[in-house]
């Protein structure tokens, strides 16, 4: 009796039967590939330094691919709330309050579909990273370990801040206190990370911070996959700890989602 | 058919620490019967009804719905009742079926049963042809139909309905009334209705509790309640000043009053017994009569009789009113 299979089939279907929705979410990777590759593409500013800012990556495309898979998921899931709030605007949240359903999977259903919805985009992104000039390039080849540790990072941060904004969302009734803490916080933790830059294009206290950002923990781990292929046993240890991070704060936070939601919910 | 299904004793809600929405309200509903819950804006009705249908929690005081506490026992209950809330629930953006095929899952009824439940609750409320349309498409009262069903899609033995008609045209309010007569006669289920249309509660209704400031009044079926308060009026105008004097002494009254202008009030206890007696007094005695007009008392009259005051001026009223809002603030 959880309800989340209906519950999520609802949401999937409302995504794919908004053209606009639909589309943009399908285009926004493109558009966040080419804009953010060459907008921040400082290395052209010193070409000899290039290898040691990015990491040995071949050039910034290739560094930058874990980043933004990492912050489209990031902006992704933290709308992932927001329809909490239309259900209980428009009616919805009443019906499924007065089921027999779980009262966590009304929350749960906005996460799973938001992580669904993210799937696509990332297929596309790096599709759109690998097609464009001095693209993407997996110069010491991908296996399909390196596929799983990029959809689980991916995954992982998807849950962390969609429960994270769930959370928030089932507290409150206004759309524009949602929209409000979304603006103020997506940039923020998209440039205090590693998604971008790494910390040595970085001031001090900001790589030091930027250090304990989830967000910068995945994008870590899927560029050290893309730019070395296949890796080292100490370089497995570190993608172990940061997915292991990951992890440990992605089921920490469901569990304190479904505990708050469980009490919590209202009408 | 004659057990009890649903018990509430001393139940009570207070919002924020202060607001008394439902104060130590005693009822009991027997199964398979049609309850009105009647009352103004802001008495205490949908209260009473969230926390049965265990979608709030009461603060103090007990209920059982179909043998299970509402509060040990939430699931349990949510599992045997339906619900058709005062705002519409159906998600716009899907049809009307898969809204309803939606909410036959969340109870887990078997697919094949569901589209079945479906096809039998669309047509009983004429909404076949509207059934694979986006439900933002529908009109107003196509949106309470399709509420009235989503709500017994699984076959609950005890359905909520809660202000069915509210904002609805006449023509379409009767045929909701036909609707829900329907769905009792052949789901029997338990029927636990609120209205503040107390013509609706008259209708439909098997037995109804007044209830006004969170708490019952007085319980009966109507044509009980009605005729409790012992009076059908008739009033009669008559050509001249000597003939309604005559008519003062018309035998077999329980009061008579002069009401100026040759006008006379007789009340009796009831209307279809009294007026031929009536009648022969006027042709024994050769008065002349202008107009004659009987009124029966009507829930309307009972209400005024134990509240002390009309439904309708209560809905007018600033303070229930002001009460209603802020009771509606404090759910949210």
């Amino acid at each position: 009796m959880s309800g989340l299979g209906p519950l999520t089939v609802r949401e999937l279907k409302k995504w794919v039967r908004n053209p606009t929705f639909f589309v943009t979410n399908l285009i926004q990777p493109i558009f966040w590939i080419a804009l953010f590759g060459s907008a921040f593409d400082i290395t052209k500013f010193f070409p000899q330094a290039s290898s040691y800012v990015l990491g040995g990556a071949p050039n910034y495309i290739t560094y930058i691919v874990g980043g933004v898979l990492t912050t489209m998921g990031l902006f992704t899931a933290m709308f992932a709330g927001t329809q909490i709030i239309f259900d209980r605007r428009l009616g919805p949240m009443g019906r499924f309050l007065s089921s027999p359903i779980r009262r966590s999977s009304i929350v749960f259903s906005k996460i799973l579909s938001s992580v669904i919805r993210i799937m696509p985009q990332v297929v596309i992104l790096i599709v759109a990273a690998y097609l464009i000039p001095n693209g993407l390039k997996f110069v010491h080849g991908f296996t399909v370990l390196d596929v799983l540790v990029l959809v689980t990072a991916i995954v992982l941060v998807s849950f962390i801040f969609s429960s994270i904004f769930s959370v928030i969302a089932t507290r409150m009734t206004n759309m524009n206190s949602i929209f409000g803490i979304v603006n103020l916080v997506n940039l923020p933790l998209m440039f205090v990370s590693y998604a971008m830059f790494s910390p040595a294009m970085m001031a001090d206290w900001l790589a030091n911070v930027a250090k304990y950002n989830p967000v910068s923990w995945s994008a870590e781990a899927i560029r050290m996959v893309i730019i070395n292929g296949n890796l080292t046993t100490a370089q497995w240890t570190q993608v172990g700890q940061w997915l292991g991070g990951l992890a440990i704060l992605a089921a920490g936070l469901l569990a304190l989602t479904a505990y708050l939601v469980e009490k919590e919910i209202r009408d | 058919m004659n057990g009890t299904i649903i018990e509430t004793k001393n139940l009570t809600k207070i919002y924020n620490g202060k607001i008394k929405a439902v104060s130590d309200l005693n009822l009991e509903i027997k199964e398979g019967e049609i309850y009105g819950l009647a009352g103004p804006n802001g008495a205490g009705k949908t209260t009473t009804i969230n926390m049965l249908i265990t979608r709030i929690s009461p603060s103090g005081g007990t209920a059982t719905v179909g043998g299970f506490d509402i509060g040990k026992n939430s699931l349990e209950v949510r599992k045997l009742i339906g619900v058709v809330p005062q705002d519409f629930t159906a998600d716009e953006d899907l049809t009307g079926r898969e809204n309803m095929m939606m909410v036959s899952q969340f109870y887990n009824v078997p697919k094949i049963k569901a589209q079945e439940n479906c096809r039998n609750l669309l047509k009983l409320v004429e909404l076949e042809e509207a059934a694979d349309r986006l439900v933002r498409t529908y009109s107003g009262g196509m949106r309470k139909r399709l509420e009235l069903i989503i709500g017994l899609v699984h076959e609950p033995k005890i359905l909520f309905l809660d202000e069915p008609t509210l904002g609805l045209d006449v023509q379409t309010r009767i045929q909701m009334w036909n609707y829900v007569k329907e769905i009792q006669k052949r789901l029997n289920v338990t029927i636990i209705l609120t209205s503040h249309y107390l013509e609706e509660i008259d209708e439909l209704a098997a037995r109804v509790s007044i209830i006004d400031h969170g708490k019952v009044l007085i319980t009966g079926s109507p044509a009980d309640l009605k005729t409790s308060l012992k009076g059908d009026i008739i009033t009669i105008t008559l050509s001249d000043e000597k003939s309604a004097q005559l008519m003062k002494t018309v035998p077999g009254a329980l009061e008579v009053k002069d009401m100026g202008q040759n006008t006379v009030k007789i009340k009796v206890v009831n209307a279809d017994e009294s007026l031929p007696n009536i009648i022969n007094f006027i042709s024994q005695h050769e008065l002349s009569t202008v107009r004659l007009t009987v009124q029966k008392p009507t829930l309307d009259e009972v209400f005024l009789e134990y509240t002390g005051r009309s439904i309708r001026e209560e809905d007018g009223g600033s303070d229930a009113r002001k009460l209603a809002i802020n009771m509606r603030r404090a759910r949210q």
